[in-house]
C-alpha cells in the first residue's frame, strides 16, 4: 500500500485490474485504491507477470502493507496460470457463513469464532460445535459495556511516600494530553452543579433480557429530553442552542489508553433496541480505532455508564459546549419502602451535572424525574 | 386397550360418537349396505338403521351441502368422501359455504368431511392424492391428519365434537398397516398439539399422516445423531408453540409430506419457522416432499415421486453435517 499523502495511515482495495498470471507493464494501472481522502489508480512499480495477489478487493490494510508480489524476471507472453486454480483454491480456503444460531450465540456468550474448531462441511461452525467449545472452556467474561467516564480514573495515592525515590514520571500520551486539556477547560467554563435522582429500575430488569440498563435509560433519557428540550442544548459565546435532534454522545472507555465518546446520530428516532446495536457498534469501532472523526462530533446530551465497577455516585464533568451530562451508576438491590411495606428493589442513582450558565436546578431535577418515571413505568 | 389398525380404531371412534350422540350421523357413497369403499362404516347400518347412515348419490357437492343444513340445524354429520380426491366436486359447499358459514352468519357448523388421501397403492393421479393444503387457504374450516390408531380415534372424536367444519385427512397406506393399542371408550384428542414421535436433540423431523413412519424408520440411524419426530397430527389449527420448541431445541429441520411441494403445510411450516426462530436455525429448513407432479399410476414411478424412507434418510444426513 503506497503512502498516498503524509497524513494516510491506510487505504481500501477497490478494484484489482490486474489478475493472477496477468502481465503488467511498468506505470500500467494495476490495482485502485480508496484512501479517507482520495480514491486513486497505483501504477505497476516494475513491467512483470503477477504471481500473487494478497489483499482482496474492500479490504482495509495499513500504507507499506504488500498488496501484490510482481515476477520481474518473466517475459511477456508466456502461458497465464490457470485462473480456474487460484478461484477454486480461495473458495476452499473461505470458511462458509455462519448459521443465525452460531451468530447469537457468539453474541451472547462473547465467544470469538475464530477459536472453534468448525465440524460442519467446509469447516463451518456448527452449534454443536459451539457448545463443546463452551463447554471445554467455560464462558468467557463479558466485555466491559460500552462504559466510560469522562473523568480521568482516579489514582490510590501511595500512602508510603516518604521513602519513595523521586520518579522521573512519563509524559502524558496525546489522548490523555486531550482529555486533560478538555476536562479543565470544561470546569473553567462551566458552571457544574450536581443533581442525584434515585430510580427503582425493576421494569427494565424484568424487560432487559441480554441487555444492559445503558439502551434503556439512553432511551429514558432521550424521552426526557423531548419534555425538556433545554437541556438537549449546547453553549457557546454566551448563545445557548436549543436543537430539534437528540444527537446522544456516550462515553466508550478504550481500556487504559483513555476514553472516547461516539456520537449516536438523530438518537430520538431509535428504540431502546435501535440504541442498544448503535452503542454496541460504535464501542467496538472505537476500541478498534475505526471511528471517523465524524462520529464524535455533534452531540448534544452525552450518557456515562462506569456503574459496572460498584461506585454508587459521581460528579460528571460536562461534554464542552453541552449543558448537561447524565451518569449511570451502578445498579444495587435495596430495602426500599414500597406503600407501607419494605421491599427488596434493584435501584440505582442517577447524576446528572449541569451547566448553572444554561439552566436551573428545578429543571434538572424535573428532568431526572422524568428519566426516573419512564425507567419505572418503563412498557418498551 | 385393545391392538387395534388404523381404520378400526377410525371405526371405533365413530362408533362411540355415534353411540353416544343421537345427532351424529354418517353419509356417504356406498357407505350403508357396503360399509363403505374400505369397510369403515362396516356394520354401521345394521346397528344405527339408515336414518344415520345414508346412502347418497354420487354427488359430492349435495353430501356436503346436505352435511352443512344439518349442521346448521344441530345435526353433527359426518361426510365420506369415497377418495380424498373427490372432494372438488364438493369444494363449493365446503370453502364458500361450510367455511365461511360461522363468519356471515354467526352459525356454527359441527360438520365432519373424511377424506381418504394419499397413495403408495397404484391409484393413479385421481385417487392418490393429498389435497390438505387446498384446506389451508380457506379461513373456517380445521384439518386434521392422525397417524397413528390412537390419534385417529381420538381426532375423529375431537372433530366430530368440534363445533366447526373439520377435514378428516385419514391416510389410506395406514388403514391396515398403521397397528397399535387404542384406549376403550370414548376419549379426544386435542385439536392443535402435536406429539413427539420421538425425542431428540440433533434434528427435528416434521411430518404428518403416513409419512410419521416413514420419519421413524428413516431416522432410526443417521450417522449417530439423535433425531426428534414431531407428528403435527393437527394441520389447522398449527400447534406453533410444539413445532418451535423442537426447533429451538435441535436447530436443524426437516419438514416431511407426501403431498406436492409448492404451498403445501412444509411451506407454510419452514415460513413460521423462519419467522420466529430464525436466530435458532443451525442450516437451511429443509423440505421432502412429492415433486409438484400428479401422482403416476406406474407403481415405480409412483416410488420414484412419493417420498421415501431413503429420500428422508439422505437429507436428514445432509443436514446433520451442513
Amino acid at each position: 500500500m503506497p503512502q498516498m499523502g503524509v497524513s494516510v495511515a491506510e487505504g481500501t482495495i477497490v478494484e484489482w485490474h490486474k489478475r493472477v498470471g496477468d502481465w503488467a507493464e511498468r506505470d500500467e494501472v494495476i490495482v485502485e485504491i480508496s484512501t479517507d481522502k482520495v480514491e486513486t489508480e497505483v501504477p505497476s512499480p516494475e513491467s512483470g507477470r503477477v504471481t500473487e495477489i494478497l489483499v482482496e478487493v474492500g479490504t482495509t490494510v495499513d500504507v507499506g502493507t504488500v498488496l501484490a508480489r510482481l515476477d520481474t524476471s518473466a517475459s511477456p507472453g508466456e502461458p497465464h496460470v490457470e485462473e480456474k486454480l487460484t478461484v477454486d483454491s480461495s473458495q476452499l480456503t473461505e470458511t462458509p457463513p455462519v448459521t443465525p444460531v452460531v451468530r447469537r450465540m457468539a453474541a451472547e456468550h462473547n465467544i470469538d469464532l475464530s477459536q472453534v474448531r468448525g465440524t460442519g462441511r467446509r469447516g463451518r461452525v456448527t452449534k454443536k460445535d459451539v457448545l463443546a467449545f463452551m463447554k471445554q472452556w467455560g464462558e468467557r467474561e463479558p466485555q466491559p459495556e460500552p462504559v466510560l467516564h469522562i473523568e480521568s480514573p482516579y489514582e490510590d495515592e501511595e500512602l508510603s511516600t516518604v521513602n519513595r525515590q523521586p520518579s522521573t514520571g512519563q509524559p502524558l500520551s496525546p489522548m490523555r494530553r486531550s482529555i486533560a486539556e478538555h476536562m479543565v477547560r470544561s470546569l473553567q467554563t462551566a458552571a457544574h452543579c450536581t443533581t442525584v435522582v434515585e430510580a427503582d429500575v425493576s421494569a427494565v430488569e424484568a424487560a432487559r433480557g441480554r441487555l444492559s440498563y445503558l439502551p434503556f435509560v439512553a432511551r429514558a433519557a432521550i424521552a426526557a429530553l423531548r419534555e425538556f428540550p433545554q437541556l438537549n442544548a449546547t453553549l457557546e459565546n454566551d448563545r445557548l442552542y436549543v436543537h430539534d435532534e437528540v444527537n446522544l454522545g456516550v462515553a466508550v472507555a478504550l481500556g487504559d489508553d483513555g476514553l472516547i465518546v461516539p456520537v449516536v446520530k438523530n438518537a430520538h428516532e431509535l428504540s431502546h433496541e435501535g440504541l442498544a446495536s448503535r452503542i454496541a457498534d460504535l464501542a467496538e469501532r472505537a476500541r478498534s480505532k475505526r471511528l471517523s472523526p465524524d462520529e464524535t462530533k455533534g452531540g448534544t446530551f452525552t450518557i456515562t455508564n462506569p456503574g459496572r465497577y460498584g461506585a454508587l455516585l459521581a460528579t460528571p464533568i460536562i461534554n464542552q459546549p453541552q449543558v448537561a451530562i447524565l451518569d449511570l451508576e451502578a445498579v444495587v438491590k435495596r430495602p426500599v419502602v414500597v406503600g407501607d411495606a419494605i421491599a427488596i428493589r434493584p435501584m440505582t442513582y442517577l447524576c446528572m451535572s449541569w451547566d448553572h450558565r444554561a439552566l436551573d436546578g428545578v429543571l434538572a431535577a424535573r428532568f431526572l424525574s422524568s428519566v426516573r418515571h419512564h425507567l419505572e413505568g418503563w412498557n418498551g | 386397550m385393545a391392538e387395534m389398525t388404523y381404520l378400526q380404531a377410525i371405526s371405533d371412534g365413530l362408533r362411540e360418537e355415534m353411540r353416544a350422540d343421537d345427532s351424529v350421523f354418517c353419509l356417504g357413497e356406498d357407505i350403508g349396505a357396503f360399509g363403505g369403499a374400505f369397510k369403515v362404516t362396516d356394520g354401521f347400518a345394521e346397528e344405527f338403521g339408515a336414518d344415520r347412515v345414508w346412502d347418497t348419490p354420487l354427488a359430492e357437492n349435495a353430501i356436503i351441502g346436505t352435511a352443512v343444513g344439518a349442521a346448521v340445524e344441530g345435526m353433527r354429520p359426518v361426510c365420506e368422501m369415497q377418495f380424498a380426491d373427490f372432494i372438488s366436486c364438493g369444494f363449493d359447499q365446503l370453502v364458500n359455504v361450510a367455511a365461511k358459514m360461522h363468519y356471515r352468519q354467526g352459525l356454527a357448523v359441527p360438520m365432519v368431511v373424511r377424506l381418504p388421501s394419499g397413495g403408495g397403492f397404484s391409484g393413479g393421479p385421481f385417487h392418490s392424492q393429498n389435497p390438505e393444503a387446498w384446506f389451508l387457504q380457506a379461513p373456517g374450516l380445521k384439518v386434521v391428519a392422525p397417524s397413528t390408531p390412537e390419534d385417529a380415534k381420538g381426532l375423529i372424536a375431537a372433530a366430530i365434537r368440534d363445533p366447526n367444519p373439520v377435514c378428516f385427512m385419514e391416510h389410506k397406506h395406514l388403514y391396515r398397516r398403521a397397528k397399535g393399542e387404542v384406549p376403550d371408550g370414548r376419549y379426544q384428542t386435542d385439536l392443535g398439539r402435536v406429539r413427539v414421535a420421538r425425542e431428540g436433540t440433533d434434528l427435528s423431523v416434521i411430518a404428518y399422516g403416513a409419512m410419521v413412519p416413514v420419519a421413524l424408520e428413516a431416522t432410526e440411524d443417521v450417522d449417530g445423531a439423535s433425531v426428534e419426530v414431531i407428528d403435527l397430527r393437527s394441520l389447522v389449527p398449527l400447534d406453533r408453540d410444539g413445532i418451535l420448541e423442537s426447533v429451538r431445541k435441535t436447530s436443524k429441520v426437516v419438514v416431511l409430506h407426501e403431498a406436492t411441494r409448492s404451498c403445501g403445510v412444509g411451506a407454510e411450516v419452514a415460513a413460521l419457522i423462519a419467522e420466529e426462530a430464525f436466530e435458532d436455525l443451525d442450516g437451511p429448513v429443509v423440505r421432502v416432499t412429492a415433486p409438484d407432479v400428479p401422482i403416476p399410476f406406474s407403481p415405480p414411478l409412483e416410488r420414484a415421486v412419493l417420498p421415501q424412507v431413503d429420500d428422508v434418510k439422505e437429507a436428514c444426513r445432509e443436514l446433520v453435517s451442513y
